[in-house]
């Protein structure tokens, strides 16, 4: 009996892998079209090649906001989508997905808010004109100044601006299949259609030798036009539209065979593996991996402690190894350090404190560890989804960042050092909840988590201002100044500052138990301002990150923090264990 | 007794943990002002509000005169230097376990000396070349000089520079070397010009373009993406004869001149130049952007080093994040304009560059070597603890 509840923990790490492994496990096939095997054609697109399914996903999270959508009782895949969009624009147009959620904005499309808020191109169609006359009215007003109804034009406009430049890619509706065009790329407007398809051919499908000889279908037919040969790539293309918008799907996986073939082996090779990488999603995987360890140590804090509490860390381990999993395969990718944008260094925040947590433990057993892990985890994969709307997540490095040392040195350290303090104020939340809802005190477990919470302190206190020096050097490096007071750099001095100021009044006995759990809690607040805060001033050299959209759920956040801190110094009096605690007043819990 | 406890009450403040915190508290409010300033004043105006200053000034509404309302970023940055020096003389021992505390303090002091040395000494400036272009002199970034140029020498131009310092409504600076004078009649470090409409004031100039042009003076600029349009009006005598009146403006783009005795004299107002022992040709720019995007992927600068003093010769690539480092200067890609053609230099001239790198070593290396103790300390205390623990069950 003993020796079968020993393994229970096993097992829930083994139905915990395999669910988190399911992504990569489907036929690949929609309506027997080999659509999987399609989509991952190389293409050039924002200056690396990438597969068609990246363009596929990545377009409809612009779009809708989300990598898949229901239909009819039917769920479209993105790859399914954006071949209806380049193939067979009738049945595209009527898809629902443009997400529209202002009121102004539906009402100028003359649509009465209802429960939908996904609507389809053939929709807004009759209103496209009203639309572009709006957004070049709000154009010219910079980002911060906009009014919501300005700024949620601007949006729909650049959404149905990109949805239209995927539908012109391949072949222009207006005219036809590819395989008309092709036929009449002599006839009297050809000139004029290839000019067109050329300036709004989003990615470039046909390889060259050098990726600047990488070709749009628009600037194939161009070259077709003056003379030169058909490009055989463009002759499968036209028969995969044809396979498509016939619905036929033995054509169809022929012709995926066929180019394919015309792939160069290395590209598809990379390009087949960042498929596999975007149909694992190992970060989503991840982020429900780590609520159910959370929700799972909940429970065992009512019912089977032992048992549970060991296999709410063995999921977190499994969570952990998806997160790690999905962290190296990005590397791997893109050939760089692992934060290069806003969106990876929420994931590599996540993943150190997850990391750390899980290393707390080890070392305690408390299953404090694995909450403040779990949780950690789970909130940092949140934030990096939202983050990731914008679009592609693997851009290419603008010229000055573009050093994979500083990048693997400076921001892989400042963004421990915000683990670090993430972590720690995680652990003085779970504090200051314990406090209030605990009922017999337990001292050890008191001192246990202030060790923690002031190891974790002096953790992020080395890797803040390791990482902010070093950035310091690089600027020095490339700017010509060590230190420019810039936004970004004051954010990180900010934490450097904070967390000296708690190991200072730790260490002067000015800050005890309550006090400590406090200040850490308010290092929250000051590292999510460092972290998003300061790219909403839009000033400065390290503008790259801006973003306008987070400034409510920052207020959100800090107002949480705040009640807190607030629940954390509330004196022992408060505490739900205070009864028991009042015939030892001679030693005070707070040490 | 009293008398002789006084001081070392000071000294104690001076060298208090509290005195540490509190100055650590405010240098967190100056930075955040100073960050939130930013937005309406401009890098360089938030930073010498808040940071280089010794005491913030605050007018209010109505008032004339300022008042100070909060110790400054300069001040704050020396107290909490003594006060650290004061601790570590005092209060730690100079033992094995405060080893790694001595190197953080001795790091954060070198950090803050550096952020001093930078402020007194640094010195920017630029060297725009185009390509195939020579240059041995780098132009200063915020001053500004009044040239007059006599090419009348085939092989050597004269140059006489008055720098902006010296420019002062009322001043007479004569040109040594020439019978020339110069009288100044107006300096603005900013200036708004606009072509002259009948019904403005009479223009100061007597002679050039100046006649035609309405000058204003206008407040400094405070944004990173504008500069000052410094401008002077000027009168050039030779003993008591007058040259006339003449308008000299960084924004005025066509030479001016008058002729003395034969020698050609061009008047212009430009950034200061300080000439360079050697000189750099630039060869090559380079703007490189991804495939099939304007997102930039490079930019790079060949230019060709030549140093006859030290007899070096030979080509560097400058680009982004790999400066030339060359006589004390360093030169970095800054920026580039005119299609490509034109590379913009920034040139930085500070003695403590490589102060911050070796805090930073120390500062690391302590704070590594003080976790590093206090995590053994704190394994055998929780090692302590079990046994006890133990004990205790047995």
């Amino acid at each position: 009996m003993k020796n079968t509840k020993a393994l229970i923990p096993w097992l829930v790490a083994l139905v915990a892998l395999i669910g988190g492994a399911s992504g990569l496990m489907t036929s690949g096939k929609v309506r027997s079209f080999e659509v999987e095997k399609f989509m991952q054609l190389p293409v050039l697109e924002g200056g690396r090649v990438k597969p068609l399914d990246s363009i596929a996903r990545n377009s409809l999270l612009v779009i809708r906001s989300q990598q898949t959508f229901r239909d009819h009782d039917r769920t479209v895949s993105a790859d399914e989508w954006l071949l209806d969009v380049m193939f067979n624009p009738r049945i595209a147009n009527e898809e629902p997905v443009f997400v529209i959620n202002d009121p102004d904005v539906l009402g100028l499309l003359g649509i009465k808010q209802s429960a939908e808020r996904y609507f389809s191109f053939a929709t807004l169609q009759p209103h496209l004109e009203e639309v572009e006359k709006q957004a070049d009215l709000a154009h010219p007003i910079d980002a911060k100044q906009r009014t919501r109804f300005q700024s949620a034009i601007v949006n729909l406009y650049d959404r149905v601006y990109l949805y239209y430049r995927l539908q012109h890619s391949m072949q222009l509706p207006e005219f036809g299949p590819l395989a008309d065009e092709i036929a009449a790329r002599n006839d009297a407007n050809a000139e004029k259609r290839h000019t067109e398809m050329m300036q709004l051919g989003l990615f470039r499908a046909l390889p060259g030798a050098a990726l600047s000889d990488w070709r749009n279908v628009g600037e194939a037919l161009r070259d077709a036009h003056a003379g030169a040969p058909v490009d055989r790539g463009l002759t499968i293309l036209a028969q995969a539209s044809a396979a498509w918008s016939a619905q036929d799907p033995t054509a169809f996986n022929s012709a995926t065979d066929a180019l394919l073939a015309t792939a160069r082996p290395a590209e598809l090779a990379a390009a087949a593996r960042e498929e596999t990488f975007n149909l694992a999603e190992p970060f989503y995987a991840g982020m429900v991996l780590y609520v159910i360890a959370l929700l799972i140590l909940f429970v065992s804090w009512v019912y089977q402690p032992k048992i549970l509490a060991q296999s709410a860390y063995a999921v977190l381990l499994v969570a952990l190894f998806v997160h790690t999993a999905g962290l190296v395969s990005r590397v791997i990718l893109q050939g760089r350090p692992p934060v290069t944008n806003l969106y990876s260094s929420a994931i590599f925040v996540g993943w150190a404190a997850v990391v750390l947590g899980a290393i707390m433990e080890r070392l305690y057993r408390k299953g404090f560890g694995t909450a403040v892990a779990a949780a950690a985890g789970f909130a940092s994969l949140i934030i990096a989804h939202h983050l990731a709307s914008d679009g592609d997540t693997m851009e290419m490095m603008r010229a000055v960042l573009d050093s994979n040392f500083w990048l693997a040195t400076h921001v892989v350290s400042i963004t421990i050092g915000y683990s670090g303090t993430f972590l720690a104020g995680a652990i003085a939340i779970g504090w200051a909840i314990r406090r209030h809802v605990e009922k017999t005190p337990d001292p050890a477990t008191d001192k246990a988590l202030l060790g923690m919470c002031y190891g974790t302190v002096c953790f992020a206190m080395l890797f803040s201002f390791v990482g902010t020096v070093l950035g310091g050097i690089w600027a020095d490096q490339s700017w010509g100044r060590f230190w420019g007071w810039d936004p970004k750099e004051n954010g990180a001095l900010l934490i450097v500052l904070w967390n000296a100021i708690i190991l200072h009044a730790r260490w002067g006995g000015y800050a005890r138990a309550r006090g400590l759990m406090a200040m850490a809690i308010f290092g929250n607040i000051i590292t999510s301002l460092s972290w998003f805060g300061v790219n909403m001033l839009g000033v400065g050299l390290h503008s790259y990150g801006f973003m306008d959209k987070a400034f409510w759920a920052l207020v959100a956040f800090g107002s949480t923090q705040l009640l807190f801190i607030g629940l954390a110094l509330l004196p022992p009096r408060f505490w739900s264990a205070s009864g028991q605690l009042a015939p030892r007043t001679s030693a005070p819990a707070a040490t | 007794m009293a008398a002789q406890r006084k001081p070392s009450v000071i000294l104690d403040v001076l060298c208090s943990l509290k005195l540490a915190i509190v100055c650590l508290s405010l240098l967190m409010v100056l930075v955040v002002a100073c960050t939130l300033a930013q937005v309406s004043l401009g890098t360089n105006g938030a930073v010498s509000m808040f940071m280089r200053s010794f005491l913030v000034w605050w007018k209010p509404e109505g008032w004339r005169t300022s008042l100070p309302i909060f110790p400054g970023g300069a001040l704050v940055g020396m107290v909490l230097a003594v006060n650290l020096i004061a601790a570590q003389i005092r209060r730690l021992a100079f033992t094995l376990n405060k080893a790694g505390l001595w190197l953080v303090h001795a790091g954060l002091i070198l950090l803050v000396a550096a952020e001093f040395v930078s402020a007194a000494l640094q010195v920017d400036s630029r060297m725009p070349i185009e390509e195939g272009q020579t240059r041995d002199f780098v132009e200063w970034t915020n001053n500004y000089e009044l040239s007059i140029t006599d090419p009348s020498d085939a092989n050597v131009d004269d140059i006489y520079s008055i720098p902006d310092s010296l420019l002062r409504a009322g001043a007479s600076i004569p040109l040594d070397g020439t019978p020339i004078a110069v009288r100044v009649h107006a300096w603005y470090r900013n200036a708004e010009m606009r072509r002259r409409n009948p019904n403005d004031p009479p223009a100061m100039a007597t002679q050039g373009i100046g006649t035609e042009i309405d000058v204003r003076e206008a407040p400094p600029v405070t944004s990173e993406d504008s500069r000052d349009n410094p401008t002077a009006v000027v009168e050039f005598l030779a003993g008591s004869k007058s040259y006339g009146t003449w308008l000299a403006s960084a924004g005025l783009g066509a030479p001016q001149s008058f002729i003395h005795e034969g020698h050609t004299y061009q008047i212009a107002l430009r950034p200061r130049r300080e000439y360079l022992p050697y000189s750099l040709t630039l060869k090559k720019f380079s703007h490189d952007v991804y495939a099939g995007t304007d997102i930039p992927k490079n930019f790079s600068s060949l230019v060709h080093l030549v140093d006859k003093g030290r007899g070096e010769e030979r080509d560097v690539l400058i680009f982004m994040n790999q400066p030339l480092r060359y006589a004390g200067r360093t030169f970095y890609q800054a920026s580039f304009g005119k299609n490509d053609t034109l590379s913009i230099l920034q040139v930085v001239k500070n003695p403590g560059w490589t102060l911050p790198y070796i805090s930073c070593a120390l500062v690391t290396l302590g704070l590594l070597i003080h976790f590093t103790l206090s995590l053994q300390r704190g394994q055998r205390s929780r090692q302590r603890l079990t046994q006890e623990a133990a004990k205790a069950t047995t």
